[in-house]
């Protein structure tokens, strides 16, 4: 493929057409806020799915709590509000940084931990997180959660905000695994002890990684809080909401491929919409209790015969259908 | 290329909906949207007040319906979650195009629900979601004078009103020195426990413990142990259903007989699913209760008959009343828009709204940090054998309250 050629342009043909593409989406959807609501949730779930896809992806961190950044950069935009009215707009500055913080303090404890161990030590702390957010009310308001009555009622400024930082999310990592850093995160995920052996500083490629990561995240958690105008512990640190789902939505996508989470968000927002809402009203209600499940079979399907995700294992796919149609190739 | 053919064909398949979702009005039937956690920890709750609307709509359309026209429900599904909540308020609103919500049953949902209908200038009558702030202006930038700008009404009272009933039965007959108070922690519950903290220390009730556990918690045993260590003359809990039943079973497990009382503040308490998952250990626990059907109030027991014959199982709690009422007040306010169903229109009628229902007498009014709140009285139920009955006020009660209550006995196989 194109993407892989070490001398393609930074921005290639397919991926400007995407990007005119998005540009054009909202407005297709005028008359839909509805839909111009959900385009934004798969931004959203891009900027969090390729966060994890650089650290989980590229350097071999699966990530476990992605809720701990997530949640972090939601508060901070959150917090100022609640407590000196200050706009959470500040936060799209904010948000970022403090997750890259708190991203560099667990990362002096879960980064003594490897594989498993690493993951579980990111899931226990984005789940501590959770219950210290809640417990401690005089800070955060606990379980009440914040409320913020929302700038604007139109989406067309939260779609372009949230399309400006799922292409800077998306273009970052894919700057970064150009340059010598994205040659070391690979040697990382390959055997971080023979990179240590070869001369990597792998503590400190480990951070980088973790610091653009984090960013992405904690920016799409202060973009959710100006977006959605209320959070609590149990929506922004959610485990299974936000930290399992962004796991989901790299695997189904392609793991360790620069627009694998973008797929991955697309189709876990449809399934998820598409099964929430009954088919739009089209299938007996009890079809909406059904996302779950349906998304887990995608799951375990996409595990057992495409371990690459979807984009991961594009080229096989094409191949397959190919095969079975008997189209020749015109190669 | 492929894949953007595939994209296109995704949109051309999304407009299509979104065509689907205009046309046909006027002579069809009144769409109003309802919102409700119909699956989740919470879908006892939703379905059973889902039943209720259904129930009253079928009666109202019998009628003839609003002016000649069919009344209609929307259900969303708020899953029980405030994120989920908003969504469903922003479909209801932005595809169904509803000029009005009705609904709302967690504190946590409705208030980030009632948002959403706030910003769309769009009515939203809640029959359950309870703490404080879902009538407060304050809390949605507006103040108590916005009254014109605000479209939240509110059916039941809020939840730091929902053990004045109590109060008189602890200071006239059951007299307790102190209480322990467990509550689930969301807002519903920390509020609950706050007001009751409140209430406990006007009655000079020492409060000697409070803890709290977060939703889906199963092993109680260490909370209920705490308790029993403060060795309180009361146990007060806010919990939902599977919550509230496990933490009597616990309590009759560990043998947690000296409390005077076991008080639930409504919520599971009241609702059958509560007996029917606690069995023996629910038998003569007291809950506040905003309505029983043996009230005094013309249809009360109408509803909760007519609920019976077409659901079966047991009856409807005061959840079930909320939700029928709110249905005939849905029905009330669209008939007096005389055709008019703009938004601006049902919010006039909503605010001169003064009428019966089998919950009581509906009328929205102002006081304290309130606005569109309706006022009501609340009401104590204890489960004796199996069956709610209702114990206080003592000159509307059906069964005398059982008191004092040896645990042990009541407990005993």
């Amino acid at each position: 493929m194109e993407d892989k050629n070490k001398k393609s342009p930074f921005v290639t043909k397919v991926e400007l057409g995407i990007i005119a593409f998005a540009i054009i989406l909202p407005f297709i959807f005028d008359s839909s806020p509805y839909f111009q609501g959900l385009l934004i949730f798969v931004l959203m779930w891009v900027i969090l799915g390729t966060s994890w896809n650089l650290l989980a992806g590229y350097t071999g961190l699966v990530s476990f709590g992605h809720a701990a950044y997530f949640g972090i950069g939601a508060y901070a935009a959150a917090l100022p509000y609640y407590h000196f009215h200050i706009s959470p707009w500040w936060g799209l500055l904010t948000g970022g940084i403090v997750a890259v913080i708190l991203g560099y303090l667990l990362g002096i404890v879960v980064f003594r931990l490897r594989g498993p161990y690493f993951a579980l030590g990111t899931l226990a702390s984005a789940e501590i997180l959770r219950l210290i957010f809640g417990e401690e009310e005089w800070l955060t308001n606990g379980h009440n959660g914040i409320l913020y009555m929302t700038t604007w009622v139109s989406k067309y400024p939260y779609y372009f905000i949230a399309l400006i930082l799922a292409l800077g999310a998306i273009f970052s990592v894919k700057f970064v695994m150009r340059t010598k850093a994205g040659y070391y995160f690979l040697s990382i995920r390959e055997d971080e002890d023979a990179a240590q052996a070869l001369g990597i500083n792998t503590k400190k490629y480990k951070n980088i990684s973790t610091v653009i990561s984090t960013f992405w995240a904690g920016m799409a958690g202060a973009f959710y809080m100006i977006y959605m105008g209320f959070i609590d512990p149990e929506v922004v640190f959610a485990l299974h909401n936000i930290s399992i789902i962004t796991i989901l939505v790299g695997i189904i996508g392609g793991v360790g491929t620069i627009w694998g989470p973008a797929v991955g968000a697309v189709v876990m927002v449809l399934v998820q919409e598409l099964f929430r809402s009954s088919i739009f009203g089209l299938a007996p209600s009890w079809v909406s209790g059904m996302h779950a499940f349906v998304f887990g079979l995608l799951v375990i399907f996409v595990i057992l015969y495409m371990a690459g995700g979807i984009l991961g294992d594009w080229d096989l796919i094409k191949k397959k259908l190919k095969f079975s149609r008997k189209v020749e190739t015109s190669k | 290329m492929k894949f953007t053919k595939i994209l296109i064909g995704l949109i051309a398949v999304g407009l299509m909906f979104s065509l689907n979702s205009c046309g046909k009005k006027e002579t069809g039937p009144i769409k109003i949207g309802v919102l409700l956690p119909l699956t989740g920890h919470q879908a006892n709750f939703g379905t059973m007040e889902k039943n209720s609307y259904e129930l009253a709509k079928e009666e109202i359309n019998a009628k003839g319906g609003i002016n000649g026209r069919k009344l209609e429900f929307v259900y969303e599904d708020d899953t029980g979650k405030p994120d989920v909540g908003r969504s469903a308020a922003e479909k209801l609103i932005n595809v169904d195009k509803v000029p009005m919500i009705a609904g709302g049953y967690s504190s946590s949902v409705t208030f980030a629900a009632a948002a959403v209908a706030q910003q769309y200038r769009t009515p939203f009558l809640v029959n359950t979601g309870s703490v404080d702030k879902i009538t407060q202006p304050e809390d949605f930038n507006l103040t108590v004078n916005d009254g014109d700008k605000f479209y939240i009404y509110r059916m039941n009272p809020p939840v730091s009103e929902y053990a004045s009933g109590l109060e008189s039965l602890l200071s006239e007959v059951v007299k307790p020195k102190s209480v322990y108070i467990i509550h689930e922690n969301t807002a519903f519950g920390t509020k609950g426990a706050k007001s009751f903290a409140k209430t406990a220390k006007k009655l000079g009730i020492e409060v000697l413990g409070q803890q709290q556990y977060s939703a889906g918690t199963v092993d109680f045993k260490p909370l209920l142990l705490n308790a029993k260590k403060a060795n309180p003359d009361m146990v007060y809990m806010i919990s939902y259903v599977m919550d509230a039943a496990l933490l009597m079973k616990q309590a009759r497990e560990i043998n947690f007989t000296t409390p005077k009382l076991y008080v639930g503040a409504g919520a599971g308490f009241t609702m059958p699913a509560f007996k029917e998952n606690a069995g023996k250990a629910s038998d003569h626990v007291v809950s506040a209760t905003l309505w029983h059907q043996t009230l005094p109030i013309k249809g009360a027991k109408e509803y909760y008959d007519n609920y019976v014959k077409k659901y079966g199982g047991d009856g409807p709690d005061y959840h079930g009343a909320e939700a029928y009422s709110a249905a005939y007040v849905v029905a009330d306010v669209l008939t007096r828009c005389k055709g008019d169903y703009s938004k601006e229109t049902i919010k006039k009628a909503l605010d001169n709204t003064d009428m019966m229902t089998v919950f009581g007498p509906v009328k929205f009014v102002s006081y304290g940090k309130k606005i569109h709140q309706n006022k009501m009285k609340t009401y104590v139920v204890q489960w004796i054998n199996g069956e709610l009955k209702l114990v206080w006020p003592k000159n509307l009660a059906n069964a005398k309250f059982e008191y004092p209550i040896d645990w042990k006995k009541v407990w005993a196989e």
